[in-house]
């Protein structure tokens, strides 16, 4: 589904990500760990399309298509997702307004017609209510005001709305209480499907006993550093992350 | 500081030509005002951008376009007329600057109230009219004003009698019709807001769109004690005409004042709201500009504070778009009497394109000690973050752009509480910034 080769990227001429190669099939679940400022969020947005990043070498490759060579839009249309790590307020903008102008986008990419206004408020309705989000967060502005466990929910809301195909997730469990990561985690394992295609990034093991995923990357100075299976996050819990950074010293 | 200019010929010959014509000649008081009026303009023209007041308003293409005087009511298509009424309020037409009473439909009102126009009423009402012609206004530059004052064809006279509460709206609504192009209007109103009543009074200015006229029109208001008088103005213009209204106000003690001033429509427009507040009375001023390709749109309030303890809430916010130029002067100034005054003013500019530019100039002139002066201007453009969140949604670029926009313009809509009137500014947003899938029961 995903294929990243040798990817190079900078910001004002400081290079973050040092030659990153990725694979991740149909189905998958990857998760990436690695200490703050490692480049995980740069990442993310990369694959988002986010302006403001030197590709200098490397290549994305989404489902056989040039990602990179994407509009943002584009992406969505195509079925990427980033769940952000600081989701963005929108005053002004009701959160249902947003769903729904975001669905018609991708809908009308596809070439569906709009969803009825009513089907569209039930079907919205019955994904906050697995959420256990209140009705009344739908009729306030996007994000606007709300808690860093709200905003979280909120950006899950969104991707079950929208059935994306790659739901890359950066740190969608940070600022989450322990009920709500379940609840959240719960919600993300729903949209399971063998078409479907995650990547979270995480610094804590804990989503990880909800969301068991079936590849774990660490990802340290712009590189990937380690791959493994699901013991690797259980052992870098156990070790941190000095012996990371000894293994890219040696 | 006056600069004085020679008037434009053209507009010089207009002002000095027979006046038995219009309403009220014969009424001496009447007579010299227009003549006094007159001989000022004579005098000094239309104000010269080297007032300082005058600094961002160019009106020479008023100038150049020699405008004429419209002599009658042009016809105005039913479909048009439709769509410039509010649903739910008493109605006044005025058209190229005559009343029109097969279009109006004034309604049950009432006891003591008057909603009637100058040219049908005067008889009547002509008490009312003297004690409030030229009682209110209170400015410098008085050019288009003296135009105004000199040439008026018609208008509202409003009173709300003591202690009754108006339900329902009163829209004054100004057309100018197809046959009006290259013609210019002068209508006047005079409203009394009389003690400890209540009413709502709505002013639209609407044209053929397509067609370059000038509307000049100049209302002026009484809201004496305790009385609560909600004013506002919705200017959709054709976008090729002309537009210089002014809005002149009076509150006396614990009066409440509302104006809500919304432009859209001409090329070049200037709105003048002014207030003069009295003791522990209450103003707001409420503004939405919107101004796209070529247009200028100036805004210019004054709050005298001249009395103690009385409030004032000022919040005006401008989109410029492609090459348009939006202008907020704002002054407020604080006699020495007017101690524990309370006033706030806020105007925010969003800038849409490299061409378009907003000017805002906050002006507080504060001559007691014991007040609350806050004010806050910016000047900014769409956030790129946010236009990144919602393109990473799905929503194209120019529709992530809209949303944005209209977001921006929305926090004013919120504020209307009159439905009628709410959507007929959100026509007017929707126009410029559509909105896929929008409805209207979401925002
Ligand atoms: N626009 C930018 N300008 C300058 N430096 C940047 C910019 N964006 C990212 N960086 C730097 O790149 C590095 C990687 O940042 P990134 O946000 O990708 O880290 P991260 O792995 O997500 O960290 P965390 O775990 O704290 O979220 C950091 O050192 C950061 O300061
Ligand atoms: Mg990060």
């Amino acid at each position: 589904m995903l294929k990243i080769e040798d990817l190079h990227v900078s910001v004002e001429g400081k290079e973050i990500l040092k030659g990153i190669n990725l694979e991740i099939g149909k189905g998958e679940v990857h998760a990436i760990m690695g200490p703050n400022g490692s480049g995980k969020s740069t990442l993310s947005y990369i694959l988002a399309g986010r302006d403001g990043y030197n590709i200098t070498q490397g290549r994305v490759l989404f489902n056989g298509k040039d990602l990179l060579e994407m509009s943002v839009e584009e992406r969505a249309w195509a079925g990427v997702f980033l769940a952000f790590q600081y989701p963005v307020e929108v005053p002004g903008v009701s959160n249902i307004y947003f769903l729904k102008a975001a669905l018609n986008g991708i809908r009308k990419f596809n070439g569906l017609s709009e969803l009825d206004a009513m089907d569209f408020i039930g079907m919205v309705k019955g994904k906050m209510k697995d959420l256990d989000m209140d009705e009344k967060f739908l009729y306030r502005a996007v994000n606007e005001g709300f808690s860093g466990g709200e905003k979280k929910r909120n950006e899950v809301l969104q991707m079950s709305v929208l059935e994306p195909t790659l739901c890359v997730l950066d740190e969608t469990d940070s600022g989450l209480d322990i009920d709500a990561l379940q609840i959240v985690a719960e919600g993300i394992n729903r949209l399971r499907d063998p078409e479907r295609s995650f990547v979270l990034i995480t610094h804590y093991q804990r989503l990880l006993d909800y969301i068991k995923p079936d590849f774990v990357h660490v990802l340290a100075h712009g590189r990937v550093v380690k791959s493994g299976g699901p013991e690797l996050a259980l052992e870098l819990e156990e070790q941190g992350y000095a012996w990371v950074d000894q293994k890219v010293a040696s | 500081m006056s600069v004085t200019q020679l008037p434009n010929e053209h507009y010089a010959a207009l002002i000095s030509a027979d006046k038995s014509e219009l309403p009220g000649h014969g009424l001496a008081w009447l007579n010299s005002l227009r003549e006094k009026a007159s001989n000022e303009f004579s005098d000094g023209g239309f104000p010269s951008p080297r007032e300082e007041e005058w600094r961002y308003t160019n009106i020479s293409p008023i100038e150049k376009s020699q405008f004429s005087l419209a002599t009658k009511a042009g016809a105005v298509d039913a479909d048009f007329l439709q769509g410039v009424l509010l649903d739910d309020c008493h109605h006044l037409v005025f058209v190229d600057g005559f009343y029109q009473a097969d279009l109006s439909s004034v309604g049950e009102l009432p006891e003591g109230v008057v909603v009637s126009a100058i040219s049908s009423g005067l008889a009547e009402h002509e008490g009312l009219l003297k004690s409030l012609l030229d009682s209110v206004v209170a400015t410098e530059v008085l050019g288009f004003i003296n135009f105004n004052t000199a040439l008026f064809t018609d208008g509202a006279v409003i009173s709300i009698e003591e202690n009754t509460k108006v339900d329902k709206p009163i829209q004054l609504a100004f057309i100018s019709s197809e046959g009006a192009d290259l013609s210019l209007s002068n209508c006047r109103n005079v409203i009394m807001a009389k003690a400890s009543s209540k009413a709502t009074v709505i002013e639209t200015y609407n044209g053929v769109e397509g067609s370059c006229y000038l509307t000049n029109v100049v209302t002026e208001i009484v809201v004496e004690p305790n009385a609560n008088l909600s004013h506002n103005r919705l200017q959709a213009e054709s976008l090729k005409a002309y537009h210089m209204g002014g809005v002149y106000s009076r509150l006396d003690k614990n009066a409440i004042f509302s104006q809500y001033n919304y432009t859209f429509g001409a090329v070049l427009s200037r709105a003048e709201v002014h207030a003069d507040l009295g003791e522990a009375s209450d103003c707001t001023m409420d503004g939405l500009y919107i101004g796209m390709d070529h247009q200028h749109i100036d805004s210019h309030t004054r709050l005298n504070h001249e009395q103690p303890h009385a409030i004032s809430n000022e919040f005006y916010k401008g989109i410029m778009g492609d090459r348009s130029r939006g202008v907020f002067q704002g002054r407020i100034i604080v006699a020495e009497d007017a101690q524990k005054t309370d006033a706030k003013m806020n105007n925010r500019n969003l800038l849409l394109s490299d061409h378009a530019e907003a000017d805002t100039k906050p002006q507080l002139e504060i001559y007691a000690d014991d007040v609350k002066c806050a004010h806050g201007v910016t000047v900014g453009q769409l956030d790129d973050t946010a236009i990144f969140y919602l393109r990473s949604r799905g929503a194209d670029e120019e529709m992530a752009k809209n949303m944005l926009t209209f977001a921006f313009a929305n926090e004013m809509v919120e504020r209307i509480e009159l439905q009628p009137l709410r959507i007929k500014v959100l026509e007017q947003l929707l126009k410029r910034f559509p909105q896929q899938g929008m409805k209207i029961e979401w925002l």
